[in-house]
């Protein structure tokens, strides 16, 4: 029996009550404990000071300065010290940090939010339950040392998470922490509790509210603003946390209305809208938001929180599309109109008397929504009311442009948009319909026009066409990996013959559009690497289609093998990505999880290939998911904004002795190939991208074959988007059996011309070189207590 | 033919890009082909745009005048295509390198002096530059198309005719 918070009252004995405030303990009793469950600041600090000393943090001021206490502003630049005495790199250290926190606390908040929502309407015993596994909250288990059986248990979780935030937060302020290193290791602290935040608020909402669990062949449901019937009422709910948008969805199926109601979705909350109900649709990405509110094609719009324009309330409003907010992140400055009769706050959001309404009671939401389309949709639709320009308009606006050039420096991607416009008065708008896909949708160019021109609208009007085609599939969000899955797969991953996995995640902030993760995406699935998605990046890789009008998601399977594309869900889905590192380390290597966080994240670095691509990162929250993949292990690259989060970790492959690792069987100190090559680092373009992905998953581990297949594919992309051999390739070779067959000998001949390797011709075999011998029964780790006869 | 006045709207490319009191010097092409000319080891390191044409010309000119290129982003397939020799490099990794005095540079004789940048997605190579800046005392010329404010020298914003132009004076100076 697990005791749980309650009251009980002693038969047979009158007024007699005992009420249990607190349990010392939640979840399942483990026996066997690592030596860091629910770490603290300093706990993991050798860990990362090894991943450092490796993986040299780089920092990329965004400002010179610091403006953080009375005694500034301070001039940083040139490594110089402020007034407080913190210098450049520290202070960018502390920034890393501080981002970081962000995003850990976004998820963490957003967890939290729901737990609070979910125990009152399902209460705390109610049982976690993800699919087929017994490993069912990996993430939990490895930081907290226990496995948790009812929501319930992940109160002292959150518990934990929040208590470390308050520490880590503390350390930013001024005259703390004075060491970048340091800093870089709270950063990592923080990523790591992300992954345990995100990790909470999937599972409890796949538990508690019918989400997949670990289903490979989940349905596939449409995607894009062109997929919108804009003839019915439209609801649009924009945000990241599902819980009140259930209510509605309740509410229009129990009232037969969902033939009657256009339900869509932006950014994670439409992932999670279509785990909870397949009648919901996505519109898309957060780069649609202010796109599609401007179509004026949402009759009412629910936000929640995360990644939701600050400006949804004044760009609603102009068009007359009441906004209802739902939760205490995002108050608007409404009034709280929790307690107000429903039939009042439609009179007074109907009229326009009131923007908006704040309503933290869900059942109230649920009414009020429904109710409120159907009374909004015929007035606003009757009045035709959009921001976008008619025809004449449309020529009028591009007609006045003076060819200045402040849009395109405005614009965070520098696009053309004045040859656009001078294209559109002499009649072509298809430089319009190109730049539409590569625009974000942010609006800033709507700032810098001094003629006034609403560019943005300027910009979608023109591209009516094409946005009325834009229709995609996307598979509903799946959940975990089932451990099956993990049984079957796991063996191919850490020998290398998988190629490796590619978890691709995160936002729109694509540098050249979104088709760039489908054209991604595509050429490794082809390559048998395993494709993870989740977010906004899930969606924009269902928006294209073959020659044959087929996405991705039709053309490839969802099982966690070779060459499937699977969709987690939406962004703490993320937290299963990493999860599936640590169930292959448990499953499949019999590795102790229980609060063994540094041995874990030992196995993922030397063995496992994965490596995430974040191509359009750019929230706090992106940068605090990858470097807590980061402290797990995990590669991580991002696009050329990331460059912008301040901090890479980059490797020195030249600098052998950062390439020393120990043969877990003796200790004895072997120098291996630099693999993974770096743990955070940017691309800036997709032909570059794709090799390099290729390359962090070698890892030192790969057995002859593997090493093979990934080395053949790390040479034939480079051949294929960079026009070159690699120059770093035969630094991976170990033995002829490395070699790509189709290559092996035209490689051998360079390997003795170019690198003066001897080889045996009559037996194509490598006679000698730089090179390390390959053993299958290699074991490499980092960490000296892991070796056999280790003291402790 | 007049000279292209490359110190015209020295202002960030993306407007919002001020990093601090310390700002490239907008500097006439000339002078950055003086400063190059000068350098002891300068590194031309170039992004994807330069295998464009009307760039390519110029990084081929300059490899003759026996500067090394660093290819980045996927600037090599165009530059192998036009014969010109090039070590490919993740931008990212390169000003990791650059920073580490003990790094040997491409062909072993030590680190570099001077960073000429062409042909960058601007905000990926302007977040990279600032890392010159703070943390090495390499000198960084920009002669790309755009102002750089994390430069130390850098042309102001140019039209692309203005650009090619400009990047013929700047090779002309080279010795």
């Amino acid at each position: 029996m697990v005791l749980k918070k309650g009251r009980f009252i002693i038969e047979d004995l009158e007024n007699v009550q005992i009420n249990i405030g607190e349990v010392a303990y939640s979840g399942a009793e483990l026996e066997a404990q690592g030596p860091t469950s629910k770490p603290r600041i300093p706990d993991l600090r050798d860990w990362d000071k090894r991943l450092l000393n490796r993986y040299e943090p780089v920092y990329s001021p965004v400002c010179d300065m610091c403006c953080n206490c009375t005694y500034g502003k301070c001039d940083l630049t040139g490594n110089k010290e402020g007034a407080c005495g913190i210098d450049m790199e520290t202070h960018q250290a502390r920034e890393s940090l501080t981002k970081t926190l962000m995003g850990t606390a976004a998820h963490t908040a957003h967890g939290r939010h729901l737990l609070n929502n979910l125990i009152e309407r399902f209460g705390a015993d109610y049982p976690i339950e993800v699919g087929f596994s017994n490993l069912k909250a990996p993430v939990t288990q490895t930081i907290m040392g226990i496995a948790p059986e009812t929501i319930g248990d992940f109160r002292p979780v959150l518990d934990y998470i929040e208590e470390e935030i308050t520490q880590l937060l503390a350390t930013t302020h001024t005259g703390q922490e004075g060491d970048a290193n340091d800093f870089e290791s709270k950063a990592l602290h923080a990523g790591m509790l992300d992954l345990l935040g995100m990790e909470v608020a999937d599972i409890i909402q796949i538990s508690c509210l019918g989400m997949p669990k670990a289903i490979e062949d989940t349905p596939l449901v449409e995607i894009g603003m062109g997929s919108i019937d804009n003839t019915k009422p439209v609801l649009l709910c924009i945000g990241h946390n599902v819980a009140a948008v259930t209510y509605i969805m309740d509410y229009i199926e129990e009232h037969e209305l969902s033939d009657k109601i256009e339900v869509a979705g932006l950014c994670c909350t439409a992932h999670d809208m279509v785990r909870y109900n397949t009648n919901a649709k996505i519109v898309g990405s957060m780069s649609k938001e202010l796109k599609y509110i401007r179509s004026g094609i949402p009759d009412v719009i629910v936000v929640d929180e995360q990644c939701v324009r600050a400006d949804i309330l004044k760009e609603a409003s102009k068009l007359h599309i009441p906004v209802i907010t739902t939760n205490d992140k995002i108050l608007y400055g409404l009034k709280n109109r929790s307690n107000d009769e429903i039939d009042d706050i439609i009179k007074d959001l109907v009229s326009g008397d009131e923007p908006g309404a704040l309503v933290f009671n869900y059942e109230k939401v649920g009414e009020l929504v429904p109710k409120l389309v159907m009374e909004m949709a015929p007035i606003r639709k009757a009045e035709g009311i959009t921001a976008l320009p008619n025809d004449e308009e449309f020529k009028e606006l591009v007609s006045s442009c003076s060819m200045c050039g402040n849009c395109v420096i405005g614009c965070p991607q520098g696009l053309p948009i004045d040859e656009a416009m001078k294209a559109a008065a002499e009649g072509d708008i298809s430089k319009f319909e190109h730049l539409h896909d590569l625009c974000i949708g942010c609006g800033r160019c709507d700032y810098e026009c001094p003629k006034g021109i609403p560019v943005l609208n300027v910009i979608e009007k023109a591209s009516q066409r094409v946005i009325r085609e834009e229709k995609g599939k996307v598979r509903v969000g799946r959940g975990q990996i089932s451990d099956p899955e993990i049984r079957e797969e796991g063996r191919n991953l850490v020998l290398g013959t998988t190629p490796g996995v590619i978890a691709m995640v995160g936002c729109p902030n694509y540098p050249n559009g979104s088709r760039d993760v489908y054209e991604i995406a595509e050429e490794m699935l082809r390559r048998s690497y395993i494709v993870i998605t989740s977010g906004c990046t899930a969606m924009d890789i269902g928006m294209f289609k073959d020659d044959e009008g087929k996405t991705l998601y039709e053309r490839f399977a969802g099982r966690f093998i070779k060459g499937n594309l699977l969709n987690t869900g939406g962004c703490v889905s993320n937290a299963h990505i990493a999860a599936t590192t640590i169930k292959v380390a448990s499953i499949f290597a019999g590795r102790n999880i229980n609060g063994n966080w540094e041995e874990i994240a030992d196995y993922v670095l030397n063995r496992i290939g994965a490596v995430g691509l974040a191509w359009g990162a750019y929230s706090q929250k992106a940068l605090s998911i990858g470097t807590g993949c980061n402290r797990l292990g995990i590669p991580v690259v991002v696009g050329p904004h990331g460059p912008k989060y301040r901090r890479a970790y980059v490797g020195k492959p030249y600098d052998s002795e950062k390439w020393n690792v120990m043969d877990g069987r003796d200790g004895s100190v072997i120098n291996i190939e630099p693999a993974p090559e770096h743990l955070w680092i940017s691309a800036e373009t997709k032909a570059e991208v794709m090799p390099l992905l290729a390359k962090l998953c070698f890892r030192p581990s790969d057995n002859s074959l593997g090493r093979m297949i990934k080395l053949t594919h790390y040479i034939e992309l480079n051949e294929k988007y960079l026009g070159t051999l690699p120059d770093d390739w035969h630094i991976y070779v170990r033995s002829e059996a490395d070699l790509p067959l189709a290559k092996k000998e035209a490689l051998l001949k360079k390997l003795e011309e170019e690198h003066g390797w001897k080889i045996d011709w009559d037996k194509k075999k490598i006679l000698e070189g730089p090179f390390r011998v390959a053993d299958v029964s290699f074991q490499p780790t980092n960490v000296p207590r892991l070796c056999k006869g280790a003291s402790e | 033919m007049a000279a292209v006045d490359t110190t015209k709207n020295a202002i960030p490319f993306d407007r919002g890009n001020i990093p601090g009191p310390k700002m490239a010097r907008p500097t006439k092409a000339d002078v950055a082909g003086k400063l190059i000319s000068k350098a002891k080891r300068p590194l031309l390191i170039v992004g994807t745009a330069a295998g464009e044409e009307g760039l390519i010309e110029i990084v081929k000119i300059m490899t003759e005048k026996g500067i090394p290129v660093a290819a980045t982003g996927s600037s090599m397939e165009n530059l192998a295509k036009e014969g010109i020799e090039a070590t490919y490099v993740n931008l990212h990794a390169l000003v990791s390198y650059l920073k580490d005095t003990n790094w040997k540079g491409f062909d072993g004789n030590g680190g570099y002096d001077t960073a000429i940048f062409l042909g960058h997605t601007y905000y990926h190579a302007s977040q990279l530059m600032s890392t010159l800046k703070n943390f090495t005392n390499i000198n960084v010329i920009s002669i790309d198309r755009y102002y750089h404010p994390n430069a130390k020298q850098s042309f102001g914003n140019l039209k692309r005719e203005d650009h090619v132009k400009a990047l013929q004076e700047v090779v002309a100076q080279i010795l």
